[in-house]
């Protein structure tokens, strides 16, 4: 019992390993999870001991929730930021333990986790059955359902089948449904995927877990929530600006983690947490220091090529060369000498390099804008592309484009390729749905 | 004490492979929080590798669904086995060495080999698709990783005209082979960072693949296999400082001092290549390797043949 104890004591002074889960409403505050002091975000749910979920749970995200919360090894624990207000399904109802906290609160989530390792907290029983998915169905020479040795799903499971690959092999392909509660995938994407090796072959979007509420997702709960905001209402240029560098930022931050680079993530994070005008140096080296990080362009040159005729609007299609953008039409951006960025190739390395121009951009735009107030009126240029009435919100369009652009694709250049497009599954629901708020 | 003894040779062995293990640790806590922060905490740097740890321990292993639990359980302890294997071959000092044998660079060499076996078998035996990805993934590369390292390493070999690694070091006594073989060590380098699956080469175990290998790893066996492939990394840095920095041999300090300095200046620079490079995409690396890296270490050898006659 004294060794125990001894790691006890040891264990809790480690960083509690974190394995968030972003639902609706969640994505605004998910960039402070990775910023708060003695937490570690972890990639997989079996490297957490805590499970974080914030936001609201729909009832598309419920049942992989359950599946992720069981996934985490004894000893764990849940701690709940469900935000304002909390219209969808009440964690506590289905999860034995959970602790309630305030979006952003990490001294809770440290106190669960210290209580969770010095014994003063019990672990969180199971939330599902340790059952087998489906019926085992005997049928075929192995019992899995299938002819020879591939095919069928016994347990529930689909086994890999043969199929042709380009060079006229005969080769498994495994089919995979991921998310949508997948690190590297946008919260909510869910995947289905046919797999041979580690090469693409077939893809579908999943149903999108957002869709699932009665009232969809609302406007205010999204990470681009301001930028619906200032297309109702008057709203300074400075604050609309500050808010475009921070989100792209963050976005950079995610793609550098996804990269292998996590300290440097941690570093934009960081940045984009205090963004203000005055930062417009900083951003302008980051972006310079990032351009040219070889590294980084050769993991992106030539990944997941859109063309203009695919996208036409936002910093992808601006990646792809192409300079439209609403704030050209926006008289609140008149003479102050704004004119669209725009890169080439609109591969993933020009996605990360037009959103880093953008974000110094928005921030040299911020100081020059001084007092002056944008009215509602004209499209507004939100961070993934333009917000007008009555029209589709832009993460609709990207996620259709997923197919077609995955398929073939490696896997790394695959998860390379989803976060290049900056997706949000939820503005997708809400697009879909009913279009910008009027 | 007589390092070949068995006691002598645990006790090297075990002891180089759990303090560099440790300050990979704390290098690499200590880089990234420079990094992230840009200031340093050296008592966090030095503890956190240490209550990580502890956590683990006190966390259960996982279960999946009719996992490979024999092939499991060996993956690491094999994986660790090769480090050892590895490091037993380098002489730390005038000496001191628990299996400095005639041809340690192709023991050296078999071992690393190996790593891909245990790898796969990481990957193979969770009964899940991310780790299996990992697992494929390694067996894609490890070719790419090999063939250079043993190229580079024959090269090392060719000044010396032995394939002992006690003859590699003597035979540095005028001249690093760093400096003889300008191409060696970086090639050295970057085959070794693919073998312990590091930095940007972690391909194995990458994020984007939700941990690959160690997608379904928690608790006790996360321990292991991290350690184990620190242990790798390490094995690389002290045969990486025996071969190419001229081993123990140095004014003043006395030889396991030199060689603990030179395998930590490698290590440093891994670490610090970790932080700093992005994950490099396969195909494009298969490529590189094959065109660019192999037919280097080729140019190594014929250069350093072609000198040594």
């Amino acid at each position: 019992m004294g060794l125990r104890r001894a790691l006890a004591r040891l264990a809790a002074a480690a960083e509690a390993p974190v394995f968030p889960v972003i639902g609706a409403g969640g994505r605004s505050v998910a960039g402070e999870i990775a910023l708060l002091g003695g937490v570690r975000v972890v990639d997989s749910p079996r490297a957490a001991n805590v499970l974080l979920v914030v936001g609201g749970i729909t009832p598309g995200l419920l049942a992989p929730l359950l599946q992720v919360h069981d996934q985490l090894p004894t000893p764990r624990a849940t701690v709940w930021w469900p935000g304002e207000p909390v219209e969808h399904q009440d964690l506590r109802t289905v999860l034995g333990e959970v602790v309630v906290a305030r979006p952003g609160d990490g001294d809770t989530l440290r106190g669960v986790f210290a209580e969770l390792v010095g014994g003063g907290r019990l672990s969180d029983p199971p939330a599902l059955p340790d059952d087998e998915p489906a019926e085992w169905r005997g049928v075929g020479p192995y019992g899995q359902g299938g002819t020879g040795m591939t095919g069928g799903v016994p347990y529930g499971r689909p086994l890999a089948k043969r199929s042709p690959d380009p060079d006229g092999l005969e080769l498994d392909q495994l089919p995979l449904r991921i998310g949508p509660m997948f690190p590297p995938l946008p919260p909510g994407l869910i995947l289905d995927i046919a797999l041979q090796g580690d090469v693409i072959r077939e893809v579908a979007v999943g149903d999108n877990p957002f869709l699932g509420h009665p009232d969809g997702p609302a406007p205010a709960g999204l990470d681009t929530a301001l930028f619906l905001e200032a297309a109702r209402r008057p709203q300074p240029v400075a604050t609309i600006e500050l808010a475009r560098a921070r989100h792209h930022l963050r976005w950079a931050a995610g793609t550098l983690r996804l990269h292998g680079l996590a300290s440097e993530s941690l570093r934009v994070l960081r940045l984009a947490r205090a963004l203000r005008p005055e930062h417009a140096l900083e951003v302008e080296t980051l972006a310079r220091r990032l351009r040219g990080r070889r590294s980084l362009s050769w993991a992106t040159r030539g990944v997941g090529v859109v063309t203009p005729a695919q996208v036409g609007f936002g910093p992808v299609a601006r990646a792809a060369g192409v300079a439209v953008d609403a704030r050209l039409d926006d008289p609140a951006y008149d003479g102050i000498g704004f004119s669209p960025v725009v890169n080439d190739g609109g591969d993933a390395r020009a996605r990360l390099r037009q959103r880093l121009a953008e974000a110094a951009q928005a921030l040299d735009l911020a100081n020059r804008a001084g007092a002056r107030v944008r009215q509602p009126g004209p499209a507004l240029e939100g961070p993934r592309g333009p917000l007008s009435a009555g029209e589709a919100l832009p993460s609709a369009a990207l996620v259709d484009l997923l197919p077609r652009l995955l398929v073939g694709q490696e896997w790394g250049d695959a998860m390379t390729t989803v976060a290049s497009l900056d997706l949000d599954l939820e503005e997708a629901a809400a697009g879909a749905r009913a279009g910008a708020p009027a | 004490m007589r390092w070949s003894s068995p006691l002598g040779a645990v006790v090297l062995v075990a002891g180089v492979l759990s303090a560099g293990a440790y300050v990979v640790a704390v290098l690499d806590v200590a880089l990234g929080r420079l990094t992230a922060a840009g200031h340093l905490r050296l008592r966090h740097a030095l503890r956190q590798p240490l209550d990580e740890t502890a956590l683990l321990l006190l966390t259960r292993p996982s279960r999946t669904e009719r996992p490979d639990a024999q092939a499991w359980a060996l993956a690491p302890a094999l994986l660790g086995a090769m480090a050892a294997a590895a490091v037993a071959t380098v002489p730390l000092g005038r000496g001191i060495a628990v299996a400095d044998v005639a041809d340690g660079i192709v023991l050296f060499g078999a071992a690393m080999a190996m790593v891909m076996v245990a790898v796969y078998l990481h990957g193979w035996s969770a009964n899940s698709p991310m780790p299996l990805l990992g697992g494929y993934r390694f067996i894609a590369l490890a070719l790419s990783y090999e063939m250079p390292l043993a190229l580079v390493l024959i090269a090392a070999a060719l000044p010396a005209e032995s394939l002992s690694v006690g003859a590699i070091v003597a035979s540095q006594h005028d001249l690093w082979n760093v400096v003889r073989q300008p191409l060696g060590l970086p090639l050295y380098l970057i085959a070794g960072a693919g073998l312990a699956f590091w930095g940007p080469l972690d391909t194995a175990d990458g994020p984007d693949l939700a941990g690959g290998t160690t997608a379904e790893v928690s608790g006790p066996s996360r321990v292991a296999w991290e350690l184990a492939r620190r242990f790798v990394l390490v094995a690389v840095a002290v045969m990486g400082a025996a071969v190419f920095l001229g081993g123990w041999q140095g004014p003043m300090l006395p030889g396991p001092a030199w060689m603990a300095l030179k395998t930590l200046v490698l290590l440093a620079g891994l670490v610090w290549m970790a932080h700093r490079v992005a994950r490099v995409r396969l195909e494009r690396f298969v490529v590189v390797a094959w065109t660019v890296l192999i037919p280097l270490a080729l140019v190594d050898v014929f250069v350093s043949g072609a000198i040594a006659l």
